[in-house]
């Protein structure tokens, strides 16, 4: 495959938390529309990485470069990317002071000065897109954890972005709103969305992933395709993950 | 930290009263009126009455003086000061004169740089009883109870007093003042203790002023007088001449009702005249009528004390040391030779 | 009859002990009004010409505060134009009510009371409207005491978030030190010697008849002073905003400034209504310590009313009277917080 066609390249990437090591010689690339899923136990430094991919976690060492961007010190280069690559959290982290909408127009209005006309009729278009266009004029407050985190992606969804950072996003849901996030984000994968998923969630993975990673300690231990990984994984650590969580 | 800050201020004034323009007269004629520091609030001395007018003998003597250059007693801007402001607004010259019942002391002349004109008031510490109590004299206090306020030279004052008299007196120590006040109205002291016009204030605010007196022993010295910056000797005669024309003119029986006859009079003494018509305040940048329109439109000595703190005003002061030198009081004025 | 004793044995005697603690409450407030309304209300005078028909009655004086009442409201402001300092107070009342309506509670509202003061000054000073000059050394009581307060608020407002957002910012140690010394040297020395330094010290290191007006030099030092103490509660506010807020407004690109304008400082500053509130109430109640460098606030006008040797002896009445005025304040202040708060606490259902 050309080396251009990759919208993430990693290459020898280390982090420290002072004296902790929790990135240790990443190399990973990621194609244009690839769905990658990560897992791994707690503490693997999975959610680290991809939170490097945006600038909320600083590397040390090696090279990051997104969609043809060195992930640095220059803060323009860092908002350029931040508008480019969109992000889900584990907690939602929606405005609480904002209704549904303006938590959605905020992002376009003040980072690509997009008209709130404009923004408002994109933000509407993700809502029903989410499925929940009745509930713009709530605060984020009043809506239950699943409703909460399908306003969150289509919060990121306004942003137009080509890459979404998935971080746990179904961890702190109860159960049974867990298929109505996975529903929106399998959607989201059959339109041809890079997303980088880290996330338990294997069914999800066998379902719509390209390639599901292992990471333990710091480092990818074993990458492959979704019926390779679980039917066939190679290492003694992978089998001993998967033999927990299935 | 209060030594800090006194050293800190006199050290700054120092630098700044080397480069104060000298001549004060210029300025204030420049300006268009006298910038003069009173009290905030001091009844009779100076203080705004209903209407936000300031009244007072403080008060009036800016008037005086402003009326001295310009002919016109409004020509004045009051600055109201607190005690420990009125130095410092002086000597960095945002007013011209201070007229701030202020004690004429060697230490303010030497240590601040100020200069004392002649004395508006002689104050001094005495004693307030009931009438009640038949006390007609300070020495009967021996074994009686005194109120007095704490820290105040008021307490070393009354101490002085008792051991220099053999006398054996009680003070009640009460830290605020109206604590302390309402001590002695309600007799838990046989006398009260402060400055003598401050004596008469406390009298008028009582339910019955007519039941309580004012002792005549005076036990301290309160000269009080207007104070100028050193250095500038014109603006220093003029405020100095316009106070010594208003006990002039009372001595020579000069007043604002009679002051325009007696001007016109053919027969007006050596004395009047040389007041009324000074040939020699040109030297010092006045008018020679300047008395005379002081006279006309503030009145005398004698008036402007009756009207603020004399026996008909509230505070009924007795004249006193503030009598003529010849009725047997301290004023007492130079020659307008 | 019968409902009354109902409600009293209910709210009153609940058991014996609540009711042993009830009948020392209300004995006490009965013996309090037992002293207090006959000097206040039975033997007072409402109306006289002069003083001494106050002194014969031995209540309370109230035509001492009528007689008064222009300069406890304006001071020294000239009483042909006085209309401008009355319009000056319904501007202010108008602003309150204004602000009374929680629809009216937005940033917007800075804004609003901005315009208010600075058409306060300009009526007030009337140099700008083809008014006769009054200069500031004129303004004085009531109004003077709420243009010391309102600008006092709307300034130190924004210069405690400017000093809070220094210190908390983690990227500019040389800002977050100077915020960080400035707040503390400041906190660190009671509001009068702030006042002195103002009063005394800066005429003095200034060219001779280079005069600073005093209202100047006080609304600055209660604006450093104020500001400092708003600085550390906006910093518990800040504190009290979660890390993934500021994780989500950056991931959506927006600018430091961006980020504090739109998603953290509503946020953190909608947590600390109340102590904000506490300290507008506090400075206002501070404002009354310009009467140490011979301002005629509120409480230098009334001290001064009480100094006429033609009306000596009620001080009692004129703080009694201000008394109410500050309670009247204050008491709006914090009502108006709560309620604030508690529209902002009902949008968000948590």
């Amino acid at each position: 495959m050309d080396k251009k066609a990759y919208i993430i390249k990693i290459e020898q990437l280390n982090k420290w938390f002072d004296d902790f090591h929790v990135l240790i010689d990443i190399n990973l690339n990621v194609s244009s529309g690839e769905i990658l899923v990560i897992c791994g136990p707690s503490g693997s430094g999975k959610s680290t990485l991809i939170r490097c991919m945006n600038n909320l976690e600083v590397y040390q060492k090696g090279s990051l470069i997104v969609d043809g961007i060195y992930v640095g010190d220059n803060l323009k280069d860092i908002q350029k990317i931040r508008t480019e690559v969109g992000m889900v959290f584990q907690h939602f982290n929606l405005f609480p002071h904002l209704t549904v909408l303006d938590n959605l127009t905020l992002g376009p209005r003040w980072t690509k000065n997009i008209p709130l006309k404009e923004a408002k009729d994109m933000a509407m278009h993700y809502l029903e897109k989410v499925k929940i266009p009745e509930k713009f004029n709530s605060y984020p407050g009043q809506l239950s954890g699943g409703q909460q985190q399908r306003v969150a992606i289509a919060r990121s969804l306004c942003m137009r972005p080509k890459i979404i950072l998935f971080d746990e996003p179904t961890s702190a849901l109860d159960p049974e709103m867990v298929k109505e996030v996975l529903d929106v984000m399998i959607d989201l994968a059959k339109e041809g969305m890079t997303m980088l998923v880290v996330s338990h969630e294997m069914g999800f993975a066998k379902q719509v992933a390209h390639r599901v990673m292992f990471m333990d300690q710091g480092q990818i231990i074993e990458q492959n395709r979704p019926e390779e990984f679980f039917n066939n994984p190679k290492e003694e650590r992978t089998k001993l993950f998967l033999s927990q969580i299935i | 930290m209060k030594k800090y800050i006194s050293i800190l201020l006199s050290f700054s004034i120092l630098i700044v009263s080397g480069v104060l323009s000298a001549d004060t007269l210029d300025t204030v004629k420049s300006r268009g009126k006298v910038r003069c520091g009173v009290n905030t609030a001091l009844a009779g001395f100076s203080a705004p009455d209903s209407q936000g007018k300031w009244v007072g003998i403080d008060v009036d003597v800016c008037r005086a003086v402003a009326t001295a250059i310009f002919n016109d007693p409004k020509k004045v801007e009051f600055v109201a000061l607190s005690a420990q402001q009125r130095f410092t607004a002086l000597q960095s010259g945002e007013i011209d004169l201070l007229s701030r019942n202020t004690t004429l002391t060697l230490q303010r002349e030497v240590g601040l740089g100020l200069l004392f004109a002649d004395v508006i008031y002689y104050d001094g510490q005495g004693f307030l009883v009931t009438k009640k109590s038949g006390i007609k004299s300070a020495k009967q206090l021996n074994r009686r109870t005194v109120c007095v306020q704490p820290g105040t030279t008021t307490e070393l004052n009354l101490a002085d007093f008792a051991r220099n008299n053999k006398i054996n007196l009680k003070p009640v120590v009460i830290e605020k003042f109206s604590d302390s006040v309402n001590a002695y109205i309600a007799g838990r002291c046989d006398a009260y203790t402060t400055d003598a016009s401050g004596l008469a204030a406390i009298r008028t605010t009582v339910k019955d002023p007519d039941a309580h007196i004012i002792l005549p022993e005076i036990i301290s010295k309160e000269p009080l007088a207007p104070a100028v910056r050193q250095g500038d000797d014109k603006w220093y005669n003029i405020v100095n001449w316009t106070i010594r024309a208003l006990v002039t003119a009372e001595e020579l029986g000069i007043d604002s009702a009679n002051v325009a006859r007696i001007a016109r009079s053919s027969n007006i003494t050596q004395n009047a005249k040389r007041l009324l018509d000074s040939e020699l305040a040109g030297q010092i940048g006045l008018t020679r009528s300047f008395a005379y329109n002081v006279i006309s439109k503030i009145g005398n000595y004698g008036e402007i004390f009756e009207k603020n703190i004399g026996v008909n005003s509230p505070l009924k002061l007795e004249r006193g040391l503030n009598n003529l030198w010849t009725n047997g009081g301290l004023q007492y004025a130079p020659p307008f030779r | 009859m019968s409902n009354i004793f109902i409600w009293g044995r209910k709210n009153l005697y609940p058991t014996t002990g609540q009711g042993i603690i009830s009948i020392a409450i209300v004995s006490l407030v009965g013996l309090v009004l037992w002293n207090f309304l006959p000097w206040s209300i039975f033997n007072a005078v409402w109306v006289a010409d002069n003083s001494d028909v106050c002194r014969q009655a031995g209540g309370a004086c109230w035509a001492f505060i009528w007689e008064k009442l222009y300069f406890i409201l304006f001071g020294f402001y000239p009483a042909e134009e006085r209309w401008r300092a009355w319009l000056v107070l319904a501007l202010f009342l108008g602003g309150i009510l204004y602000s009374g309506r929680s629809k009216s509670w937005t940033l917007s509202l800075i804004v609003v009371w901005l315009g208010l003061v600075v058409s306060m000054m300009l009526l007030l000073n009337g140099t700008l409207l083809g008014l006769p000059t009054v200069e500031t050394s004129y303004w004085g009581g009531l109004v003077l005491t709420i243009i010391l307060a309102m600008t006092g608020i709307i300034f130190s407002y924004p210069f405690g978030v400017l000093l809070a957002l220094g210190r908390a910012n983690q990227r500019l140690p040389v800002i977050r030190g100077i915020c960080v010394s400035i707040i503390e040297i400041i906190r660190g020395v009671p509001f009068i010697s702030l006042l002195f330094m103002a009063s005394l010290m800066l005429p003095l290191f200034l060219p001779s008849g280079f005069v600073i007006p005093k209202l100047v030099r006080a609304i600055v030092a209660v604006i450093i002073f104020s500001g400092c103490y708003l600085a550390e509660t906006v910093r518990g506010g800040l504190a009290a905003v979660s890390r993934g807020q500021y994780e989500a407004a950056q991931s959506l690109g927006l600018s430091y400034w961006k980020t504090m304008g739109l998603v953290i400082l509503p946020q953190a500053l909608s947590k600390v209504i109340q102590p904000t509130v506490g300290s507008f109430i506090s400075l206002f109640i501070d404002t009354t310590l310009v009467v140490i460098i011979s301002m005629y606030d509120l409480l230098g006008a009334a001290r001064a009313a009480a100094s006429d040797s033609a009306w000596l002896g009620f001080a009692r009445e004129a703080y009694v009277f201000l008394a109410l005025i500050y309670f009247a304040f204050c008491y709006t202040l914090s009502k108006y917080s709560r309620r604030l708060e508690k529209d902002i606490l009902t949008k968000k259902v948590h």
